[in-house]
């Protein structure tokens, strides 16, 4: 036991050897941290690890990297690392091929390059550099030597004055260089390497925008003082990335919220930020190997987002001080690998973190692949493995709620639309179930319609002839005159006529407050079941959301603040209703809504997309009855005349506002006090060490 | 209204507060609450070591001799065998000159100390550079140095000794005084460079408590690393910390997930070439005291590892709700322990991880820090029983798994061949998994009910599947329980919040240790009043707190013995499975639940190894964390053959689609018809491992020259572990990519 025990040190002695020479460390489960998603509701949700910190290559045998500022790999797994230098150690710029096990293949460019800012390598193997101080593209080949330089364009069309410090290239299958320059506002240079490099023009123009204060502060301004204002000009693009097809992706850096761009031949974009999910300070973009595409945050946090723009996951982040594997502090360039492996250079590290995805990830990734191609039925395989590992994962709901479409599977469609939030999937899904059900009883219904107004006429003629329906025709008309009923059959008068409506609340005693309330109530309970039991395809709050009180309470404290603001007008405007009469014609006003909801609500049940236009209409046609009877009210309950009318309604609106200004006053001022007592207390609760 | 009006009451208010305010520091001045260590008196031979240019022998066991230097007081450690030599400080050979002079300072003293001054400033205060009295004398097997430091009105005892052959170091809890008021003692660093190498002059490691446990390397980092391994033991305190500097994504997104917390107090160095090593284990004043494990270019060249015990910290104290306005004070009182550590001296073939895992195990058994059980295997099968969704004003349950669920995915489990399982039964209390605290044993009617519970556990127990019904002891919902006296309030008299990103509830508070202990009493009796015994905790088996409660301060140390008492007068009556305990309940575990298979994955770590796992493994069952949630899943079922570790499932019988709007949306799969065929392929597998190696320890264990690990158990069997994607052969045995291999091997 013992002999084995020596033997043991020296193996891990060695082991130990073999590990530093390869500079990789094996990573475990436990990622530092946490991978999110976006849901249907485009809510930010937590999922699986998407990609596992895999190693982290410090140096390339024995070569360390100065200061490391791009990075790309080829097919054949080559990774290349444009290192920009360091004098303090004696470090010439250059660009280092390694491998991802840390070997070194071969170093470019030494006594060529300035300072080396980017890099691009070609199928063909031409390693483009762009070089910011030599102010020129250098290309090299796979055996170092240089092939061909492009120095500053001569077309007049450049600009005499602008300078040409390219940063950052990729170049196209036909070898069209797309570079950015800095400080150069106009957009990506292109030039064709044709007749020793013509300048094609400027391409993807970032546009500088205009706030409406700037424009006002413009119109207002001395030229003095507007010359000292920060310029408004447009930013230059950050970093850019060229994708299978040749659309490049470009991502700016303080362009508002559009930080990453994916343009097309002619310059345009083709996807914006309606999530919210891009990077604040992007410094690299690269495509991905299924339409997809990774950005890098300067702070650490990798994106990846789908080809439309929408994300898929968002994972990384800054190193807190524990120096963790798979954190980053200045992150300065990315790439992937055939396998979706990630390369992320950290130029504050000098390291190069390496991630590899995840089973679910590349479960996610041939799923997404084979549904973006069409073949929805293969893409379900693939999606069921993925639902089974996140059954909240709603790109895949959704994927699965339209392969089961395609499959005429609608039940199930419609379920996984729903999941997903895929309103048009769920929209088409219904249509076919609803489809089917119409052929199924078409027939049926037609028939049990007419057998009931035969019913209905018979009964009719029977009642004609003998008189049986006589006493429960008196009862139903007596109920009319019980006091209560009386007036809220009112309110439905009110409804049809609300001239004579209005006058009897004013001038007949029709004012009533527990019919007015009643109403309000039932106004109440028809709002809060619309909203949240109501279609699917209208529903405007998420599934599963409840917030009553704050609905019911919205309800009672804009009731009873209208109907205070318009009396307070009203008595200065020599109107002649009454709180009770106002409150009354108010609730009573509310009439159309209590009638027409329970269709709306109906209908929103059984329409889908096509035909969600005539519950749309139905609304305007709700709420315009609703205003129409509130202003006839307004004016005939106070005896105005129109003119009246209109200025009482906007002054309303204007005391409306000062009240709601003055609640908040009050709250401010209150919340001072408040603090201010409490910081008595905690005061004292210091000083005396309670 | 006029202006008069609004004053009165405001005056009246004012006026009103400052009375209460000062009834209420009237009425209890602040008192120190700490037990009264037992704090052991040092008896000295009353031989004075006398004054001497170079180092004395002062004590010698089986193995070693112990050497002694005054002035410094710095201690050598020779082993008797080798000759092999382990300094407690730098030497003057080795000083590369490089450094200033509190640097050197730093290195070249054997206590470091750093005194806060005001409130705000440290200073350092060490042998070279703090003029210092130091008087040392003889005791039975070791020396007893009183050092004196005129200039900060510090004073302390240090004893040092051989106990068999561990090296113990021990300031008693009487000796440390500090005369200037003002001036105070913020951490004590013993031995700090014990066993140092320069760069990479010297093979070996370093151990770190971090996860299972990671080695460092003593190559030469080449200055890759700006900071090194420094983390509490058992945690941050969040009596103290108040504001942590997390950086969000898009302001609201919290992207970086928090390190492993240490929950053994042990760290250690190994020299391979010297075959000399030690493991430190912190014996007292564990639970103010940070582990420093520095690898060279951190600071300085030198790799080194220490305890820095913390006597005093600094807190923030707010004093308006806004937060506008704070003052930084120092806790009004030191920590009462004894510190201690002990350092277990390996040498010869046990001077590696594999020797000090077998010397922790030796001292746990020795000292009952553990206690043997039965260590079978059984898969880990948890349930979700209840959770809850908003639903019109109030909120409405979830149901996930029912008690008759439970029954039904049992039986399925047996007619597959899965003998026993252990279950730990999450969300069955009335009001749902975060219906906290639980204070009786009352199920949720949705998942049928308590005798429809009760009866469940009763009769899966006599099939050999054992139900755990999980509680955390520690959290307090205010939703669902009104318990705001009962609530930790941190060192400032602030409430402690536990803010979540939840969809329901999104504040926690943490329950006093005194209300833990009454409601976890008064549950555990209800339960077993009913017959049934067997209980999982969690949350206070991995949380230590200070806290302030009606004027009086407590510290870690009180806590500390709270949590422990409640759980030993529990151990009783039930059964415990205890969720990544702390080193100090271990004693009162059946079952190590969550034990992490991997570490934090520090870049500075150059290889994890199973240490905890080597430690316990035939002593206690561990079981891991979920493998639900686990991506690469081939990896991690490997990590678990390597280490002994039991696998972890947690199942519903519903879709995890129905927690959308619970706050357990983070529980993305759990449902059980997709899990169905893992949890039965992972227990025939590794319970057929699990029995050949029944009852026996993990003796050693290694990564072989191709990548191959090897794990040796003490009844001769030999787990091979290829994690690699090619077949390996070693030992004449030939593993297959991704793969192990099981038998008895020389």
């Amino acid at each position: 036991m013992k002999r084995k025990f020596k033997r043991f040190a020296a193996m891990f002695l060695l082991l130990t050897l073999l590990v530093v020479v390869i500079g990789a460390i094996p990573a475990s489960a436990e990622t530092p941290y946490v991978t999110y998603t976006i849901d249907g509701y485009k809510n930010i949700t937590q999922t699986q690890t998407a990609y596992l910190a895999y190693a982290t290559i410090t140096k390339f045998d024995d070569v360390a990297m100065g200061a490391p500022s791009d990075i790309q790999v080829t097919d054949d797994g080559l990774i290349y690392v444009v290192d920009s230098g360091d004098t303090n150690n004696d470090i010439s710029p250059r660009v280092l091929v390694g491998t991802m096990d840390g070997e070194l293949v071969s170093i470019i460019g030494e006594g060529t390059l300035v300072n080396p800012k980017g890099v691009f390598v070609t199928d063909d193997k031409l390693i483009y550099v762009a070089d910011r101080d030599a102010e020129s593209i250098f290309i090299f080949n796979e055996d170092g030597e240089l092939v061909n330089t492009y120095g500053k364009p001569d077309s007049p069309l450049y600009g005499d004055t602008t300078s040409f410090l390219p940063i950052k290239i990729v170049v196209n299958d036909a070898g069209i260089m797309y570079i950015i320059c800095e400080s150069n506002t106009n957009g990506i240079v292109e030039i064709s390497p044709t007749d020793g490099g013509t300048f094609l023009g400027y391409f993807g123009t970032n546009y500088a925008s205009t706030s409406l204060m700037t424009i006002i502060y413009r119109a207002i301004l001395t030229d003095a003082q507007r010359a000292k204002m920060v310029s408004n000009i447009p930013s230059t693009p950050t970093n850019l990335g060229i994708n299978a097809k040749g659309l490049i992706y470009t991502v700016t850096r303080g362009d508002g919220d559009d930080t990453l761009k994916l343009l097309n031949i002619a310059g345009t974009n083709l996807i914006s930020n309606t999530d919210g999910t891009y990077a604040d300070t992007p410094v690299a973009v690269v495509a991905g190997n299924h339409d997809n595409v990774y950005v890098a945050d300067q702070q650490g946090y990798i994106f990846e987002y789908n080809n439309e723009g929408e994300m898929l996951f968002v994972f990384g982040g800054p190193d807190d001080g524990t120096q963790r594997v798979g954190l980053s502090s200045m992150v300065s360039g990315i790439a992937v690998d055939t396998e979706d492996r990630i390369y992320v250079l950290d130029s504050d590290k000098g390291a190069i973190q390496i991630y590899e995805p995840t089973e679910f990830t590349n479960l996610l990734h041939e799923a997404l692949y084979l549904y973006s191609k069409g073949r929805y039925t293969e893409s379900k395989e693939p999606l069921s493995q993925v639902l089974e590992m996140n059954s909240m994962f709603d790109y895949a709901n959704k994927a699965m709620g339209r392969a089961y479409y395609q499959e005429e599977d609608y039940e199930m469609a419609m379920y996984y639309a729903r999941l997903a939030k895929d309103w048009s999937g769920y929209s088409d899904a219904f249509w076919e179930i609803r489809n089917v059900w119409l052929k199924q009883y078409i027939v049926t219904v037609i028939l049990a319609l007419v057998a009931i107004w035969i019913v209905y006429k018979i009964i009719k003629r029977l009642d004609n002839k003998k008189h049986f329906l006589d006493k429960p025709r008196d009862w139903y008309y007596g109920l009319s005159e019980k006091p209560v009923l009386t007036d809220i059959s009112y309110a439905f008068y009110y409804l049809k006529h609300p001239v004579d409506g209005a006058y009897g609340i004013a001038k007949e005693g029709r004012a009533n407050y527990l019919v007015s309330t009643l109403m309000l109530v039932i106004f109440i309970v028809e709002y809060v079941v619309n909203k949240y039991t109501c279609g699917f395809l209208v529903k405007t709050v998420m599934d599963g959301r409840y917030d009553i009180l704050s609905d019911v309470g919205t309800v009672l404290v804009v009731a009873v603040a209208l109907t205070a603001c318009t009396y307070l007008m009203c008595t200065i405007n020599d109107g002649e209703g009454t709180v009770k009469k106002i409150y009354t014609f108010f609730c009573y006003s509310l009439t159309p809504y209590i009638v027409l909801t329970p269709l709306v609500y109906l209908m929103s049940h059984v329409l889908t997309n096509n035909e969600v236009f005539l519950i749309e209409m139905l609304n305007i046609v709700i709420y315009g009855w609703v205003i129409l009877l509130a202003v006839v009210g307004l004016k005939e309950v106070n005896n105005f005349k129109t003119s009246e009318t209109a200025k009482v309604i906007l002054l309303t609106a204007f005391t409306a506002l000062i009240l709601a200004l003055l609640i908040f006053i009050v709250y401010v001022l209150w919340a001072q006090v408040f603090e201010f007592v409490s910081a008595i207390f905690g005061e004292a609760v210091y000083r005396l060490g309670y | 209204m006029d202006t008069k009006r609004i004053r009165r009451p405001i005056l009246l208010l004012l006026i009103a507060c400052m009375v209460l305010g000062i009834l209420a520091g009237c009425s209890s001045t602040p008192t120190e609450q700490h037990d009264e260590q037992t704090s052991e008196t040092v008896v000295t031979t009353g031989e004075q070591v006398e004054a001497s240019e170079d180092y004395v022998l002062v004590a010698e066991s089986d193995g070693f001799r112990l050497y002694y230097y005054e002035p410094t007081f710095s201690i050598k450690l020779e082993d008797k065998t080798t000759g092999a030599i382990m300094e407690s400080t730098l030497s003057e050979e080795k000083d590369d000159g490089k450094n200033n002079k509190s640097w050197t300072g730093y290195m070249k003293s054997g206590i470091v100390i750093y005194a806060i001054i005001g409130t705000i400033n440290t200073y350092q205060v060490d042998m070279l550079n703090s003029e210092n009295t130091i008087t040392t004398w003889y005791t039975e097997n070791g020396i007893f140095a009183e050092i004196e430091f005129p200039d900060y009105g510090f004073k302390l005892g240090v004893e040092v000794r051989l106990d068999g052959d561990d090296l113990v170091v021990r300031v008693p809890e009487y000796t440390i005084e500090e005369q200037t008021e003002g001036t105070y003692i913020y951490t004590i660093g013993l031995f700090p460079f014990l066993g140092y190498t320069h760069l990479g002059e010297e093979n070996g490691y370093m151990l770190i408590p971090d996860g299972n446990g990671a080695l460092i390397y003593l190559d030469d980092k080449e200055g890759r690393y700006s900071t090194g391994f420094s983390r509490m033991i058992y945690g941050t305190d969040a009596g103290l910390t108040t504001s942590t500097t997390t950086s969000y994504l898009w302001d609201k997104l919290e992207m970086v997930t928090d390190p492993n917390n240490v929950i053994a107090p042990i760290f250690g160095m190994a020299h391979t070439d010297d075959e000399l090593a030690y493991l430190a284990i912190v014996e007292s004043g564990d639970e103010r005291c940070s582990i420093e494990v520095q690898p060279n270019g951190v600071m300085v060249d030198y790799n080194r590892c220490f305890a820095r015990f913390l006597l005093r910290d600094v807190y923030t104290q707010p004093l308006n709700n806004s937060n506008s306005g704070s003052v930084k004070t120092v806790e009004s009182d030191r920590m009462h322990t004894d510190l201690q550590v002990r350092y277990c001296l390996l040498s010869g073939d046990e001077a590696n991880y594999s020797g000090m895992a077998n010397a922790y195990r030796e001292y746990l058994l020795e000292n009952e820090l553990v206690t043997p059980q039965d260590c079978s295997y059984q898969t880990r099968v948890d349930f979700l029983g209840s959770e809850r969704e908003e639903f019109l004003m109030g909120t409405t349950a979830v149901t996930m798994t029912t008690v008759d669920n439970v029954r039904d995915i049992y039986a399925e489990l047996q007619a597959a061949g899965v003998q026993n399982v252990l279950t730990v039964y999450k969300g069955w209390q009335s009001g749902g998994l975060y219906d906290l605290p639980i204070t009786s044993y009352k199920a949720d009617s949705s998942i049928g009910g308590t005798s429809a519970l009760t009866d469940l556990i009763q009769d899966s127990a006599e099939e050999g599947y054992s139900i755990y019904l999980y509680n955390d002891a520690l959290l307090v919902n205010h939703d669902t329980n009104a318990t705001t006296y009962n609530v930790m309030k941190m060192v400032n008299k602030r409430t402690f919040e536990l803010e979540v990103n939840g969809e329901v509830y999104d504040t926690f508070y943490y329950l006093l240790p005194s209300v833990t202990n009454a409601y976890l009493t008064k549950f555990a009796q209800d339960y077993t009043d009913e017959g049934v015994s067997t209980l999982a905790l969690a949350g206070i088996t991995t949380t230590l707190f200070s806290y302030s409660s009606k004027g009086s301060y407590y510290s870690r140390t009180d806590t500390m013995g709270t949590f422990a008492d409640t759980v030993a007068a529990l151990t009783g009556s039930t059964t415990l499975a205890l969720e990544t305990p702390n080193a100090f309940l271990w004693q009162y575990a059946s079952a190590f639940l969550d034990m992490p298979l991997g570490s934090s994955d520090y870049l500075y770590v150059d290889a994890e190894i199973p240490f905890l796992s080597m430690v316990l493994k035939g002593i206690l069952p561990m079981y891991s964390e979920y493998v639900n949630f686990e991506a690469n899943k081939t990896e991690n079922f490997l990590q678990m053959v390597e280490s002994g570790i039991y696998p972890s499932f947690y199942v519903t019988w519903e879709d995890s689609s129905q927690l959308i709007y619970t706050n357990s949306k983070d529980l993305y799969s759990l449902k059980y018809s997709s899990y169905s065929d893992t949890i039965i392929d992972y227990d025939a597998q590794l319970r057929a491992l699990a029995e050949q190696v029944e009852g026996a320890y993990i003796v050693a264990h290694e990564t072989l020259e191709n990548g191959l690990v090897k794990v040796s158990y003490s009844n001769g069997i030999a787990v091979f572990v290829n994690y690699t994607e090619n077949a390996l052969t070693a030992d004449g045995v030939t593993v297959e990519a991704l793969s192990y291999k099981v038998g008895e091997y020389a």
